[in-house]
C-alpha cells in the first residue's frame, strides 16, 4: 500500500527543493492523529486532532473520544472491550496503559474503530441502512 | 505618374493578422528558447506555431468597443437595482448565502485566472496563443470587478461579505477553490490552459455558471443575472480557446497525447471536486430551485461531455479516469456537502439551515435512490436535536484530503455508508486522500502537494490565531480565536439562518410577521 513514491512526472525550470508543510515539529510537541468511528456518519468526516505521542491509549478512549463523539446517541452504549481498532487498515489490540507512540501511531496516522453492535442509527422507514 | 492607391482601412482579418502575427518577431540577440523557456519544459512538442487556429479573431479596438457597451448596460442595471431596493425583491434572505459563497469562493478565482492568463500571455512562443491569453486576462479582471460591484450592493444589507479576500486566503472551505487555482497556475502554460481553458471553461463551466445565474433568475436577483449575461459572451470565447488549445497540442506531436491525457485526468477530477460546493448550493441553498445537481450533471456533463470525448477519440484521447466515479457521485455529493456545512456552520462565513419539509420532499423526489435511504435520517435527527437541545454544531476539526482539501466526507462508490480512505507515504510522512483519483494526482507530483496549505493543519500549527494568542495553548475555545483571526463575527456571519440578523432584518424590511424558522 505504501510503495515508494517518486517525482518522475514533476517538471520544473529550476531546482525544486522538498518542503513538507506539515512536519511533526510544527505542532508544538503534538502529532496529528485522525480518528474515524466507522458507520457513524452523523460526523461528516473523520476528525483531525493534535495529540501528544505520550498520551496513554486509555486517555484517548476515556477523555478524548467522549469529547468529540459524545453527542452521538449510541456513544454511551459502546462496549470498549469489543471495539475493533485499526491503524488505517491494520487491526491492532490496544493496551490502554501504553502510549500512542507504543502502538505505532506515528504522525498523521489514522485510527479507525468499529463498534460491532452499533452500526449507526437505523430507521425502519427506508429499505436500507440509515447509517449516521 | 501613377498615384499610389492607399487602402484606407484594413479588413477585420487583416487587422487581426497585423495585430498578432505582425507584431511578433523572432529574437536574434538572445535565443528564442531562452526568451520563451516556459512552453517547452512541460514536454509538449510544438513544431509549427502557425498551425494555431485563432479561436476568435478579436482585435483590441473591437474588444474595447464591445466590452464598453456591455459594461454600460450592466452598470445601468446594477444602478437601477440599487435605486429600487432590489434586495427586497429576492425570494428569501436564505438566497443571499448563495451569493456569499460566490463572492467568497468564485469571484477570487476570476482574479487568479487573470493572473494565470497574463502569465501565459507572455510565455507562449506563438503570437496567436499569446494574444488570445492576453484578451482573456483582461476578461477575467473585468469579471472580478463586475462581480464585486454587482454583489457589493448586498454587502450593505447582509452579513458575510465584508472580508472576502482575507477569507479566501484562510478559511477551510475556501481553500478548495484557492488551492485548485494555485495548482493550475503553478503548472506550465500548456497545463494551465488544459486545466482552466479546457477542463474548467470548456467541460465544466456550465455546471458552475448556469446553477448560479439561473438560481439568481429564479430567486429575483436581476443584478446577478445581468452580470451573468455580460460574462456569457466572454465565456464562449474562453471555451473556444480551450478546445483549440487541446486540438493544437494533440495535432502537433503524438508524444503530446499521453501528457495531455494525464492533465485531462487530473483537471477533470480537480474541477469535479471543486464543483461539490456548487452541487450543494444548487440542492440546498436556493429557496426556489432550478433543477437538481443530478439533473444538471446529466444534462451538462454526461451528454455534452460524452459527445466531446467521442470526438477526441480520433486523437487517441479517452474519457478522464474519474469520469465514471463522478457520474456515480451525482446522487450523493450535494447531500454529503450540506451535512458537512450544517455541522460546521459555526466555522463558515455564511448561514446554514435544515431543509424545510417541502424541500425534503423535493430532495426525496429528485434523489429517489439515495436521499431517503442514506441522508434524510441525519437531517431528521438534527431537527429533533435542534428542538430538544438546541442547534448542534460539530466542535472538532475535520480531516481534509491532501489534494482537493475537501473534508474527507466522500463515501465509497459501492457503499455510501463507508468513508472512502486512501493514503500513501512520501519521504516518511503519511498523506491521506478522499479518492483514488486525488491520490493518483499526488503520486504523480508528490513534491508539489506536500507543500499544500491544509487549513486544519495550519490552525494546529498556529497560523490562524490573532497575535495575542499563544498557539501552543490557545485556550478553551480555539475555534473562537480562529474566527476572530478570520474576522468572522459568530452568529452574525455564520450559525443557523433561523437565528441570524439576516433573517430578522429581511423580515422587518418586508413587513413579514412570520416567526424565526418559518418559511417564506
Amino acid at each position: 500500500m505504501n510503495a515508494l513514491v517518486t517525482d518522475v512526472k514533476l517538471r520544473s525550470l529550476g531546482p525544486y527543493p522538498l518542503h513538507q508543510a506539515d512536519s511533526e515539529e510544527c505542532f508544538y510537541g503534538n502529532r496529528l492523529i485522525y480518528t474515524s468511528w466507522e458507520n457513524h456518519l452523523m460526523y461528516a468526516a473523520p476528525f483531525c486532532l493534535p495529540l501528544p505521542p505520550t498520551l496513554p491509549f486509555g486517555a484517548l478512549v476515556r477523555v478524548v473520544l467522549p469529547e468529540i463523539y459524545g453527542e452521538h446517541p449510541e456513544f454511551e452504549q459502546i462496549d470498549w472491550e469489543r471495539t475493533q481498532w485499526f491503524n488505517s487498515n491494520q487491526r491492532f489490540r490496544p493496551d490502554f496503559g501504553k502510549s500512542l507512540e507504543h502502538h505505532g501511531l506515528t504522525h498523521k496516522s489514522l485510527i479507525r474503530f468499529r463498534t460491532p453492535a452499533l452500526e449507526g442509527i437505523k430507521r425502519s422507514t427506508g429499505p436500507g441502512r440509515q447509517a449516521f | 505618374m501613377d498615384a499610389r492607391v492607399i487602402k484606407k482601412k484594413l479588413g477585420l482579418k487583416d487587422r487581426y493578422t497585423a495585430m498578432t502575427r505582425g507584431l511578433h518577431w523572432d529574437t536574434t540577440y538572445q535565443p528564442m528558447e531562452e526568451v520563451f523557456p516556459y512552453d517547452s519544459y512541460e514536454g509538449i512538442k510544438i513544431h509549427d506555431w502557425d498551425k494555431w487556429e485563432d479561436p476568435f479573431r478579436l482585435t483590441m479596438d473591437a474588444y474595447w468597443k464591445y466590452q464598453g457597451e456591455k459594461d454600460r448596460k450592466l452598470y445601468a442595471v446594477i444602478d437601477a437595482f440599487a435605486q429600487n431596493n432590489g434586495q427586497l425583491g429576492i425570494s428569501d434572505a436564505r438566497y443571499v448565502n448563495a451569493l456569499k459563497l460566490f463572492i467568497q469562493g468564485v469571484t477570487p478565482l476570476e482574479y487568479y485566472a487573470h493572473r494565470g492568463y497574463a502569465h501565459v500571455g507572455r510565455q507562449f512562443t506563438g503570437a496567436g496563443a499569446r494574444v488570445a491569453s492576453q484578451l482573456q486576462a483582461i476578461d477575467e479582471l473585468r469579471h472580478y470587478q463586475t462581480e464585486t460591484h454587482a454583489i457589493s450592493h448586498y454587502n450593505k444589507y447582509f452579513n458575510g461579505m465584508h472580508n472576502t479576500s482575507h477569507w479566501n486566503e484562510n478559511i477551510w472551505y475556501l481553500s478548495v477553490p484557492k488551492s485548485f487555482f494555485e495548482d493550475a497556475y503553478t503548472g506550465g502554460p500548456f497545463e494551465f490552459l488544459t486545466a482552466i481553458s479546457f477542463s474548467f471553461e470548456y467541460l465544466l463551466t456550465n455546471l458552475l455558471f448556469v446553477p448560479f445565474m439561473s438560481g439568481a433568475a429564479h430567486n429575483g436577483d436581476i443584478s446577478t443575472v445581468t452580470f451573468g449575461f455580460s460574462a456569457q459572451s466572454d465565456e464562449s470565447r474562453h471555451m473556444t480557446l480551450g478546445i483549440e488549445c487541446i486540438k493544437f497540442m494533440l495535432e502537433q506531436d503524438p508524444d503530446n497525447v499521453p501528457i495531455v491525457q494525464r492533465w485531462m485526468d487530473k483537471w477533470f477530477w480537480r474541477g469535479y471536486r471543486l464543483l461539490t460546493l456548487v452541487a450543494m448550493m444548487q440542492d440546498y441553498m436556493l429557496p426556489k430551485r432550478v433543477m437538481s445537481w443530478k439533473e444538471a450533471w446529466e444534462m451538462y456533463a454526461e451528454s455534452n461531455g460524452g459527445a466531446l470525448f467521442k470526438d477526441l477519440a480520433r486523437y487517441g484521447i479517452r474519457e478522464p479516469k474519474g469520469w465514471k466515479d463522478a457520474c456515480a457521485g451525482k446522487d450523493h455529493i450535494s447531500h454529503q456537502a450540506w451535512a458537512t456545512f450544517y455541522q460546521y456552520g459555526h466555522a463558515a462565513a455564511f448561514h446554514t439551515w435544515l431543509p424545510e419539509q417541502s424541500e425534503m420532499n423535493w430532495l426525496s423526489e429528485k434523489y429517489p435512490d439515495t436521499f431517503d435511504r442514506y441522508y434524510k435520517g441525519r437531517f431528521d435527527h438534527w431537527a429533533e436535536v435542534q428542538k430538544s437541545d438546541g442547534r448542534w454544531f460539530n466542535q472538532t476539526l475535520p480531516m481534509l484530503c491532501q489534494v482537493c482539501q475537501v473534508p474527507m466526507m466522500f463515501t465509497e462508490a459501492t457503499d455510501p455508508t463507508q468513508i472512502d480512505f486512501h493514503e500513501t507515504t512520501y519521504h516518511g510522512m503519511k498523506h491521506h486522500f478522499c479518492s483514488v483519483h486525488c491520490k493518483g494526482i499526488f503520486e504523480d507530483e508528490p513534491k508539489k502537494y506536500v507543500q499544500a496549505w491544509i487549513p486544519v493543519h495550519q490552525i494546529y500549527q498556529g497560523s490562524c490565531y490573532p497575535d495575542d494568542i499563544n498557539p501552543a495553548s490557545p485556550g478553551d475555545s480555539p475555534v473562537r480565536e480562529v474566527l476572530r483571526y478570520y474576522g468572522v463575527n459568530p452568529g452574525e456571519d455564520n450559525g443557523d439562518f433561523s437565528t441570524s440578523p439576516d433573517r430578522s432584518n429581511f423580515a422587518k424590511w418586508r413587513g413579514d410577521k412570520r416567526k424565526a424558522g418559518e418559511s417564506s
